[in-house]
């Protein structure tokens, strides 16, 4: 599949693109090609400036200096039409729908089917069928009048695919697409990248699993702190060779992080027939002290309603927790975060961090009353505890003074982890922790949550990362359609018995121990 | 700061044109009078931008500055219509009854999950109603109540003016209070965090609603101790006293810096915004433009006072636009600035990658 079209002239040329932010240069003298038919990885760290390069080819931002040509035409946009005109599509890093809007209009937003002027109807039959079709080509089974409100970050991100399809773009741009996909999903999306591959058309992809990048890219540009490092054909490039341009030093293949032996096993968290709002059953599972339990599933199965619950966002409707042995039914999260239970939650940009305040005050956000005296803020110890944060998972920010807001989307999710490591729970809930961060740091997070369970903490780890579940889980339970199918560990623990469990398919019931 | 610092300066050109048309303006009398008014409106836009700083809005602020006023004229006045209790008990009861209201009204917002427009907006009109009614549609005079010296006294006399007028020392005591609690309080950080993401402020485990509760209480109660000093300093309370006051309170607050997105602004900030809008006020009187016409015969040139809320007007949206003009202009400069330093942080960084990759090999 390496044969990239090497057509004379590439259908898109980037050449000494520059752009600077107060305090950052994010990029510097950046160049980069793209053939008709052919898939493009853009590959950097946290901050190397992957999201800024493709927001200046879709017209969000415009560079400093640089040029770039589309077909050979010099071309300059200066906002998001410009770009469109030209046939490029933008998939962005975080999800960019009107939430009050359902699926039909978000897909068709800013490009409207309608008979002449702005102020003639929608034409709404045409465009509710071509979004069923839309739909159904991303494989999402959902009315197109579904609210995007409604949907799940994965479901979402569907939609967002469908949007770009939408467009019928020569240089399609995903940023990270499948950072909220399941596997089953990113696989849909796999299959439709082959096919408009086979159609001319160009697509660059961002992402930092490396498994996807080996298996779609036919070439590789890699950036490291805003410049352009290298091209590779996929045919050169190993893991390790990626890592080490990306990184420019060495790295251990081998991130994750040697499993413990569990002592005798305390419970320390029960869940019994609780049923969470709209769910069709109930669910039971138990926690052991110091265990990283998984949770596998597809996106909607229900692990971040499941989460919720247990740290009070939204209170269940039925069923009991006992936590330590002690009745534990939180209606807030204050109730929940005083009985030691965390959550790092999923959406970042709603849920995680206020995204106006500086990395300092997100970090100590869910502490900092227990360090004031008298109500009074402890700026210093503050500073402290944020530095900390910095340092451990080398987030890239010109300070922590900074506001979250500004910072790469990766390094985003290091400040959302460092807010809840900061603190000694008794149960720590990580919903999809590794979402958007690059391989190095995902390394050091795997470590410091080992040294967190070895600590006695118990770790819930939600994520759509198979290998994540597989490298770093003690036992896991997989959840479909809001039910749990299964919880399994030891020998039964294999990466083929979850991906069935996940998809509800039959399986060997003797292989999997029930939950208790 | 950056807008602190731009409406300061502005506020000091304001003064300074003033100054040079009239020079009354800097009068000792000019300056006390101007000094209360703007004292008696900072106690309440402190008091609502505790509501703006979260997200929300409190109309109801200016009636609760009116029935305030007439609750203390009803209870304590000696007059015809006061029914001559001691001045405490209609202090007291006053205060109670604005910080219940803004419990009320905090309570339906958080509790109901009411809109704060809506809900303050029927409380606007429920208060004026009540004002109204203790009032019976008329006036009631203090008489010669002891309250009537909080406005007129002060510290340091100046010929028959206090130099410090008592509402100035409230301002700064409230001023003062609420820089504390906002700037360098757990409180004051959670009254952020709430304005800057409700949903990243509950899942890190802030009590949203208790603390948004409390602003209302805040806003309401800053607007009965507004209210005591205009009842003071007016002297008779009608249904009419604190109409629009709310809107002053919000321009004060937007002009000082706070988003009404919530999550922005600062106590110096809104202590400008309030001295902007009443300097603004009180220029509009005194602005005069001193010019000889064609007969050799000296004229005085003013404004025409029907032009007042003209002013007003347009001064908010310059002030607002000015504001706005030099932030686009600070932003593109920072970003030269950055372009012209990029050798040297180029150079420091490369300088960082080489320090990590020597920790990494010592590591391993
Ligand atoms: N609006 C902004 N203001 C200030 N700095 C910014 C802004 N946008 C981006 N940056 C900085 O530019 C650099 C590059 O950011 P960019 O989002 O392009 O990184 P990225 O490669 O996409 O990273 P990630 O893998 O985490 O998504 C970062 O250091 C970031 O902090
Ligand atoms: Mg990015």
């Amino acid at each position: 599949m390496s044969s990239a079209s090497v057509a004379e002239e590439p259908l898109l040329s980037m050449r000494g693109i520059t752009k600077r932010f107060p305090g950052v240069v994010a990029l510097q003298d950046v160049q980069l090609s793209l053939h008709a038919g052919e898939v493009l990885a853009l590959m950097g760290e946290n901050g190397a400036g992957k999201s800024t390069l493709m927001k200046i080819l879709g017209g969000v931002t415009r560079p400093d200096e640089g040029e770039i040509t589309v077909a050979g035409k010099a071309v300059e946009f200066s906002n998001v039409r410009d770009a469109k005109a030209q046939g490029i599509a933008l998939i962005h890093q975080e999800l960019m729908l009107a939430s009050n809007l359902d699926i039909t209009s978000n897909i068709f937003l800013g490009n409207e089917q309608r008979s002449g002027s702005l102020l003639r109807p929608l034409d709404r039959r045409r465009m509710k069928a071509q979004a069923e079709a839309l739909l159904a080509r991303v494989g999402l089974e959902l009315p197109v009048t579904t609210l995007v409100s409604r949907l799940t970050a994965g479901q979402q991100q569907m939609v967002e695919i469908a949007k770009a399809l939408s467009a019928n773009a020569r240089i399609l741009i995903m940023d990270e697409p499948t950072s909220s996909l399941g596997s089953g999903e990113s696989e849909q999306l796999f299959k439709i990248i082959h096919q408009l591959r086979a159609n001319g058309i160009g697509i660059i992809y961002i992402s930092h699993r490396m498994g996807e990048v080996m298996e779609l890219s036919d070439r590789i540009t890699v950036l490291r702190d805003g410049r352009y490092v290298s091209d590779l054909l996929r045919a050169d490039a190993s893991h390790d060779k990626i890592v080490g341009l990306m990184v420019g030093r060495a790295l251990s293949n081998q991130y994750f992080p040697q499993k413990r032996e569990l002592a005798a096993p305390t419970t320390r968290l029960v869940v019994e027939e609780l049923e969470l709002p709209g769910a069709p059953g109930a669910v039971s599972f138990s926690a052991r002290k110091g265990e990283i339990l998984g949770f596998a599933g597809l996106i909607g199965a229900g692990r971040t309603e499941l989460m919720q619950a247990i740290f009070g966002v939204t209170p269940a409707k039925a069923g009991r927790m006992l936590l330590s042995e002690v009745r534990y039914a939180p209606k807030t999260p204050r109730e929940a975060i005083d009985r030691g239970v965390y959550l790092a939650p999923e959406d970042r940009k709603h849920h995680g961090l206020v995204l106006r305040m500086s990395v300092a005050e997100n970090s100590s956000l869910p502490n900092v009353a227990t360090y004031a005296r008298f109500g009074w803020l402890d700026r210093k110890t503050e500073r402290r505890v944020a530095d900390a944060g910095v340092k451990r998972l080398r987030t890239k920010t010109p300070s922590i003074k900074q506001a979250v807001g500004n910072l790469s989307g990766g390094n985003q999710q290091k400040v959302v982890l460092a807010k809840w490591l900061a603190m000694q729970p008794q149960i720590l809930i990580l919903d999809e922790p590794t979402r958007g961060i690059d391989v190095g740091a995902k390394a050091e997070i795997y470590q410091h949550m080992s040294e967190l369970a070895g600590e006695g903490i118990t770790i819930l780890m939600v994520s759509s990362d198979l290998e994540e579940i597989m490298g770093m889980s003690d036992r896991v339970v997989v959840m479909h359609e809001r039910r749990i199918t299964g919880v399994l560990e030891g020998s039964a623990l294999t990466q083929l018995a979850v991906a069935g469990l996940m998809t509800g398919r039959a399986h060997d019931v003797d292989s999997m121990a029930v939950a208790s | 700061m950056r807008r602190e610092l731009g409406m300061f300066s502005a506020l000091v050109a304001m003064c300074f044109a003033l100054w040079l048309s009239n020079s009354d303006f800097l009068g000792a009398s000019n300056v006390i009078n101007t000094t209360r008014q703007v004292s008696m409106l900072g106690i309440f836009a402190i008091g609502i931008a505790f509501v703006i700083i979260t997200g929300g809005i409190d109309l109801s602020i200016g009636s609760m500055v009116g029935l305030t006023g007439v609750i203390i004229a009803r209870l304590t006045s000696t007059s015809t219509g006061g029914l001559g209790y001691p001045l405490w008990i209609g202090i007291v009861t006053a205060l109670v009854v604005a910080c219940l209201f803004g419990l009320i009204q905090g309570l339906l917002i958080t509790r109901l999950r009411l809109q704060p427009f809506i809900v303050t907006l029927g409380g606007m009109l429920l208060l004026r109603g009540v004002s109204q009614t203790v009032v019976e549609g008329g006036v009631i005079s203090m008489g010669q109540s002891p309250l009537l010296s909080l406005a007129s006294g002060g510290l340091l006399k100046l010929g028959r003016d206090p130099l410090i007028p008592y509402p100035f020392l409230i301002f700064l005591s409230v001023a003062a209070l609420g820089g504390y609690v906002l700037h360098f309080t757990v409180l004051g950080r959670y009254i952020y965090a709430i304005g800057g993401s409700r949903d990243a402020a509950e899942y890190s485990g802030i009590n949203v609603k208790k603390v948004e509760t409390l602003t209302y209480v805040i806003s309401a109660g800053s607007a009965g101790i507004a209210g005591i000093c205009y009842a003071a300093y007016i002297g008779q309370m009608s249904q009419q006293v604190g109409v629009a006051y709310e809107l002053y309170a919000i321009a004060a607050a937007v002009l000082g810096g706070c988003s009404l997105r919530g999550g922005e602004g600062t106590i110096f900030g809104i202590v400008i915004g309030s001295a902007i809008m009443r300097v603004i006020d009180n220029g509009i009187n005194m602005f005069q433009y001193k010019y000889s016409d064609a007969d050799g015969i000296r004229r005085i040139w003013r404004l025409d006072p029907n032009w007042n809320w003209i002013i007003v007007g347009a001064v908010i949206l310059a002030a607002v636009i000015l504001d706005q003009l030099v932030h686009i202009f600070q932003a593109a400069r920072a970003v030269r600035e950055a372009g012209a330093r990029k050798a040297g942080i180029a150079a420091s960084s490369s300088a960082n990658a080489e320090a990590a990759k020597r920790a990494e090999t010592h590591a391993g």
